[in-house]
């Protein structure tokens, strides 16, 4: 125990950069609860590019327990853009997970509300950004 | 492994500290319905120390379990005297005021020019400090397990020693425990605390997980989960809610034979085990002849 | 004051659907002594059942509501059969579990017949609110303190001048004593089950017809709901369960005008808290009638 927070505090202290900007479109495929997703990553206004992202989805109430197999998504047509096919359990709202590794390592949460249509932001469609406040 | 495999891990791993703060509770003779705010309290004020003030995760992790048991006390003092149902009914009104404190929580600061901390309903985004520090998927699951395999170790020692007994007898008669000598009161504040520290580990190590925490992760749903884990896995020994949690989430929902079904399965299983083992698989006459035959 | 007033009146409407909850509950409490998590979801399946007739073949609200009261009672037989018959002389804490496992099945199979979640119903009555003085009062409103009135007279006849009710007494006087003097305990536990679900599938009706809509989340409201009446009222107690359900109605308008609906649902947990914590001498009867 003694030796593993050690290990912990004397980690480099972290590097800040700019954050990293997600965001989402998708369309339901007509196969239930399946749907193509574009995701749009940008850093600093400009694509990034290269990076490697595993999709997930959460649902709000137990996202230890509802969760669905995340997938990795493949490079989209435009710079900064990545293509994913979610399989969801049901329609509603979903906490969508991406993880990004390779030239960045970073988390980010995405909630969006999934219909008979595709999928609208909630709350906050800057991704890693809170909404601003009114 | 892939990364669905790591994710499945952890998510056991964060659930059974949980599941073992719920079963503590049980095993001193309390049903306990509101665990869940304990492990929402843990993820906000680890969340608050490492993404706000800028604390390294070991020390907000610390820093949670005492807000943990503090919040866990002050749930407990008020409801000594209730039993049984009475007992679960308040601890579940006391996490749903948590649940709406949640809520209301808004508290915010510019870190790196951006708004970082709770924002009520909207919840509390940004808690990254497992990527700044460059802990990978695999390192971050196995320092849950650590965490994990140090609380468990720490809880079958004390099963084996004169505390385990005295825990199982209070929560067997208190009364009778009382007349025995046991210092009843201080034994349940103690277990409500120790419950209410580790839920709260838990809870941080969730937020740190997620890297996204909002208060309906910490709804009644988690609390009657953990509950239903502790006591299918079994109420004999700390292995039983983790068998719990095990089964649920490892088994069903990761093999994903039933995929869609999966709660109908899961649901009768329950009920039918129960009609067998009503107190779990791993139940305390079974966990007593293993141990007795070895 | 007339601010007060409809708040009062509002109170009273809300009140009575959680009057007639709690009374569900309560029967079941009361009797076997083991809360029924699976309370809520079985009238959610009731109501999504008949949601789902009436897309289907436009049909009436006469047949609906016998959709919903019988969907719900086969549910609830079938929640009783498999979680509290095996436990009857055993673990209230595993029945109550085993309730919850039901609960996530019912959950389940509802979302899985029915993906959209929220499905709109038929109105109840679709009249224009009575407007009295500067006061507006809806029609259904004065419905549902009908029924909830006219269920509890019902249900004090069924208890104190039928042979199922003395059974039901006799078994909560001394179940023991009961089952030596002949009476089929286990028989009465699931009548007991169907009437609770019965009158809990009536509550669930006026809900949906009145907001026009099912969602998944009536089942854990409808659990919450008439646990909560029944713990105000004092465990156990069925005129306890309407006045705890009235007055639960009350505290949440009024609350819900003054402060918003968050301070709304946190002061009526923390008077179930403080309630609870204090133990007031009216709060341990243990009586079913």
């Amino acid at each position: 125990m003694k030796s593993l927070l050690l290990i912990f505090l004397a980690l480099p202290l972290p590097v800040h950069a700019q954050k990293i900007l997600g965001s989402m479109e998708c369309t339901f495929t007509g196969t239930d609860f399946v749907y193509d997703c574009r995701v749009t990553l940008a850093r600093g206004g400009k694509p990034l590019e290269g990076v490697r992202i595993s999709v997930g989805a959460d649902m709000p109430s137990m996202p230890m327990a509802h969760n669905i197999k995340p997938v990795v998504a493949k490079p989209g047509k435009a710079p900064g853009e990545y293509e994913a096919r979610l399989d969801l359990d049901m329609i509603g709202e979903w906490a969508i997970k991406l993880r990004l590794s390779g030239p960045v390592r970073d988390q980010l949460v995405l909630l969006y509300q999934f219909d008979e249509r595709g999928a609208s932001p909630l709350r906050d469609e800057r991704g890693a950004r809170p909404a601003a406040r009114k | 492994m892939d990364d669905y495999a790591i994710g499945v891990l952890t998510n056991i791993g964060l659930f059974s500290f949980v599941a073992l703060s719920a079963y503590l509770l049980l095993v001193a003779g309390e049903l306990s319905f509101g665990q869940q705010a304990f492990f929402g309290v843990g993820a906000y004020a680890a969340g608050i120390g490492t993404a706000m003030l800028g604390w390294p995760l070991p020390l907000a992790a610390l820093a949670a379990m005492g807000a943990g048991a503090l919040a866990a006390l002050l749930v407990a003092l008020p409801t000594l005297r209730l039993r049984g149902l009475y007992f679960a009914m308040a601890t579940l009104a006391a996490a749903e005021m948590f649940r709406i404190l949640f809520e209301m929580f808004r508290w915010q600061r510019e870190v790196d020019g951006e708004p970082v901390g709770p924002d009520g309903a909207q919840g509390f985004r940004g808690i990254r400090w497992v990527f700044e520090a460059g802990v990978e998927p695999i390192g971050f699951l196995a320092l849950v397990w650590l965490l994990l395999a140090v609380v468990l170790a720490a809880f079958l020692l004390v099963e084996r020693s004169r505390l385990g007994a005295a825990l199982r007898a209070t929560g067997e008669d208190p009364q009778l425990a009382g007349t025995l000598g046991l210092d009843v009161v201080r034994l349940k504040l103690g277990v409500a605390a120790a419950a209410g520290a580790l839920a709260a580990l838990g809870g941080a190590l969730f937020a740190h997980h997620n890297t996204y925490i909002e208060p309906r992760n910490f709804d009644i749903m988690l609390g009657v989960h953990s509950l239903a884990y502790a006591l299918i896995g079994g109420l004999g020994t700390a292995l039983g809610p983790l068998l719990g949690v095990a089964l649920d989430l490892g088994v069903l929902e990761a093999s994903r034979v039933f995929q869609g079904y999966r709660m109908i399965v899961f649901g009768g299983l329950v009920a039918l085990l129960l009609v067998f083992r009503p107190r779990g698989i791993l139940d305390e006459r079974l966990v007593h002849r293993i141990t007795r035959s070895r | 004051m007339i601010d007060f007033l409809q708040s009062t009146l509002d109170g009273l409407t809300l009140g009575s659907t959680y009057a007639l909850l709690g009374i569900g509950f309560t029967l079941i409490f009361g009797v076997l002594r083991k809360a029924n998590l699976s309370y809520g979801p079985a009238i959610m399946v009731g109501c999504y059942g008949a949601a789902w007739v009436s897309m289907r073949f436009g049909a009436g609200l006469l047949v609906l509501f016998a959709c919903v009261v019988a969907i719900a009672v086969v549910a609830s037989v079938y929640v009783e059969r498999l979680s509290f018959a095996p436990h009857r002389k055993g673990s209230a804490v595993a029945a109550m579990v085993a309730s919850f496992a039901l609960w996530m099945q019912l959950e389940e199979i509802a979302s899985l017949a029915m993906p959209q979640h929220i499905y709109a119903f038929p109105p109840l009555l679709g009249a224009a609110p009575l407007a009295v003085g500067p006061l507006t009062i809806r029609v259904e409103s004065l419905v549902m303190i009908a029924v909830a009135v006219a269920v509890c007279l019902g249900l004090r006849w069924l208890l104190y001048r039928t042979r199922f009710g003395i059974a039901v007494r006799a078994i909560v006087d001394h179940d023991t004593a009961a089952e030596l003097a002949g009476i089929d305990v286990g028989r009465t536990f699931l009548l007991v089950f169907a009437l609770a679900a019965a009158i809990g599938g009536i509550a669930g009706f006026l809900i949906v017809s009145t907001q026009e809509q099912v969602t998944p989340m009536l089942g854990m409201w409808s659990t919450l709901k008439g646990m909560l009446a029944m713990m105000l009222g004092g465990l156990g107690s069925l005129p306890g369960a309407v006045i705890g359900g009235l007055a639960l109605g009350l505290i949440e308008a009024h609350s819900q005008w003054y402060f918003g609906p968050q301070v709304r649902d946190f002061l009526a947990y923390l008077l179930l808290f403080v309630l609870l914590a204090l133990r007031p001498p009216w709060m341990t009867t243990r009586s079913a009638s």
